[in-house]
């Protein structure tokens, strides 16, 4: 989950990381209370990047300009997305800028560091100048000094640099991360340090256990297509912008049922990971009841024409999760809901499939003639079709 | 391979969710489960299986064990797993899905001191079929025979070993190193297991996007791995920047300009083929791959 850039710097100030004075603006009108003195400058607070180049950047000298920049800000689109919120911070003339971040190594599977004397928007254009130092055991503060030294820095820099990235550390441990990342950080002659952008990425599965992350993200506003939405129930989905919906069990078979659609021509709607059978918050044997919320959440979309429920597992048996959908099809009201084509193996398969072809919903046992039925319907049925 | 069935295992977690439907199908299927652990519950039995407080009680009471499956909540996996490794157990195996990163982090390093082998988390576990089940995969979608099957998987795991049993190439061993982002074993790791295990002769690699194993595995491969092996990726029309359920399962790359591509399916592919290692399109053409292979 990413944070917005005055929520990371509400963080960088709780450990001490120096930023200038800065203030939430959640209107233009908001300016006329501004507590910080002229020069400033507003920013639009996206996720994307390259808010500077699309113009979510403006300076202002005085309230009325700044008033008339924020109404430009916030109407101005950055990759498609509007701000809720602007930042209005000091103006700041930074003699050098540097790049610091820590991020997670998958690979050597310890937290990396990383530093580089390009900073700010130079950093694009000189990756290969960023240095990095794995901090393999504990971490302790000689490993940013190390990161220090190798980007070249000297003298009273080291200690400032590196006693920065100290605190990145910190924060990243203690929150939970997946980034933390400053750039720049600003380096001026008389050696002030300044966080003057910032970037942090808190972990999914940690929010649980930092309160404070997880307020952050019930304020988020939740984009439709091509977003993912969390279900009540913990399941998660990922809007496309066909008309097939996929519900699956688990994330590895749910993308592999996504390609095997598209190679057969489909157009997929969305694709709901109902969980695997190692969740422990929805265990397997519960699966009949996800099976039927997941459904009764797909079926909401009105431009499906056919779900494809393929699910892999053995601690329920075929013919319960086929009650379980049958149950679900006929208590909808209307009788309206879109073909569904059902994939499953294990026992009673054979009961499980006369119960469901009552209802008119092919199953199957293996995959690759699942997906040739749920294609070719996709492209024979109407959207929701009575089935009384 | 020291995974047989005289081998004997510890459940940790053992009245939970998970714990309590997967522990009695273990010892059915022939797995000597000898214990299990549950704070709080100690003196209880979980089907025939007696239940202890803590590792250390449970191993004075049925001797050393060689491998322990942890299906506590995401959150107490690593106190789970280091309570087991205080104890001496050397092979760890996790199931639960939602561990943080920095958690494993933790155990990583202290694993790597002590030379224990970790499986998972968010994963399957292990299967040598016909002898011993240590996790979760339906037992009736294998059979014994001489494939090795590896995968960052769990359904999409079972689903390739019901396309191997349905043409007739039974399993050696079929192995979820897991999908989240740090997981304890790599690849490289098991692929050198197998080269070395006597009833392999053929390995099947089911990777996914994110990450760099699959390409760093390709390369260890071409310069490691005489038994022939075939790779499946999926995920090749996933949508960008966008979690796939998986933890791991990410094409994004979180810092400024570090690479766009990092993780994609095409990547991946590339890097087998350049390897020399044939990639199926879809699930059902590994067994004419590994037909064809052998």
């Amino acid at each position: 989950m990413n944070l917005l850039e005055y929520q990371a710097k509400e963080l960088f100030q709780q450990m001490g990381i120096p930023i200038l004075p800065s203030q939430r603006i959640d209107h233009p009108k908001d300016l006329k209370g501004l507590k910080i003195p002229y020069p400033v400058v507003l920013k639009s607070q996206v996720y994307t990047g390259g808010r500077g180049k699309a113009g979510g950047i403006r300076f202002a000298e005085n309230t009325i300009d700044a008033v008339a920049a924020a109404q430009t800000i916030f109407h101005l689109p950055i990759m498609g997305h509007y701000p809720s919120v602007l930042l209005a911070e000091a103006k700041y003339e930074p003699d050098q800028e540097l790049y610091l971040a820590v991020v997670l190594d998958r690979a050597l599977r310890r937290p990396l560091l990383l530093g580089s004397q390009a900073g700010g928007i130079e950093v694009q254009a000189a990756v290969r100048q960023i240095q990095q130092v794995v901090v393999d055991e504990e971490f302790s503060p000689f490993y940013a000094r190390r990161l220090a030294l190798k980007m070249g820095l000297k003298g009273e820099l080291i200690e400032l640099v590196s006693s920065i990235v100290e605190k990145m550390y910190r924060l990243f441990v203690e929150k939970d991360l997946d980034l933390v990342e400053i750039n720049p950080l600003a380096v001026s002659l008389d050696g002030e340090v300044m966080a003057l952008d910032g970037k942090v990425t808190a972990n999914g599965a940690a929010l649980a256990r930092h309160p404070d992350l997880a307020a952050l993200r019930d304020q988020l506003p939740r984009p439709r297509i091509g977003a993912t939405t969390a279900l009540p129930s913990g399941m998660r989905v990922v809007e496309l912008e066909g008309n097939i919906g996929i519900l699956c069990n688990g994330a590895g078979l749910a993308m592999s049922t996504l390609d095997l659609v598209y190679q057969a021509g489909g157009k997929p709607a969305n694709f709901l990971n109902l969980g695997g059978e190692s969740a422990y918050r929805l265990p397997p044997n519960l699966v009949q009841d996800r099976v039927q919320q997941g459904l009764d959440w797909m079926i909401q979309n009105a431009d499906l024409t056919v779900i494809l429920i393929n699910l892999v597992g053995s601690v329920v048996a075929c013919d319960q999760i086929a009650a379980g959908i049958a149950t679900y099809l006929k208590q909808r009201r209307d009788g309206r809901y879109p073909a569904c084509v059902v994939r499953l193996v294990g026992q009673n398969f054979e009961t499980a499939k006369r119960s469901l072809a009552a209802l008119n919903v092919p199953v199957f046992d293996e995959l690759d003639g699942a997906i040739a039925r749920s294609v070719a319907l996709s492209k024979s049925k109407k959207k929701h079709e009575l089935h009384v | 391979m020291n995974f047989t069935s005289d081998h004997k295992v510890l459940i940790q977690g053992i009245t939970g969710a998970l714990g309590a439907i997967y522990a009695p199908l273990m010892k059915a299927y022939g797995t000597q489960v000898v214990a299990g652990i549950a704070s709080g519950h100690g003196g209880q039995t979980v089907g025939d299986i007696p239940v202890f407080d803590m590792v250390d009680q449970a191993l004075d009471a049925v001797g050393t064990v060689d491998t322990t499956v942890i299906f506590v909540e995401p959150y107490r996996v690593v106190d789970a797993a280091l309570e087991a490794i205080a104890a001496g157990i050397r092979q760890i195996v996790l199931i639960t899905e939602g561990v943080p990163p920095l958690d494993m982090v933790r155990l990583v390093r202290k694993a790597e001191a002590v030379e224990t082998l970790i499986v998972g988390p968010d994963s399957p576990g292990i299967i040598v079929p016909g002898q011993v089940l240590l996790g979760t995969h339906p037992i009736e979608f294998y059979i014994p025979g001489s494939v090795g099957l590896l995968s960052r998987s769990g359904t999409l795991t079972y689903e390739v070993a019901l396309q191997l049993t349905r043409a007739g190439l039974g399993q050696s061993i079929a192995v979820g190193i897991g999908g989240d982002r740090i997981v304890g074993s790599s690849f490289q790791q098991w692929l050198q297991i197998l080269e070395e295990d006597d009833q392999t002769e053929a390995i099947v690699l089911v990777g996914e996007i994110g990450g760099d194993s699959e390409e760093t595995a390709a390369r260890y491969i071409a310069e490691a791995i005489d038994k022939p092996v075939v790779a499946y990726i999926a995920g090749r029309t996933a949508p960008k920047n966008l979690p796939m359920g998986h933890a791991g399962a990410i094409v994004a790359s979180l810092v400024a300009g570090w690479g766009t591509e990092i993780g994609t399916a095409d990547s991946k592919i590339a890097a087998f083929k350049e390897a020399g290692i044939p990639v199926a399109e879809r699930p059902s053409q590994i067994p004419d791959l590994v037909k064809q292979a052998l």
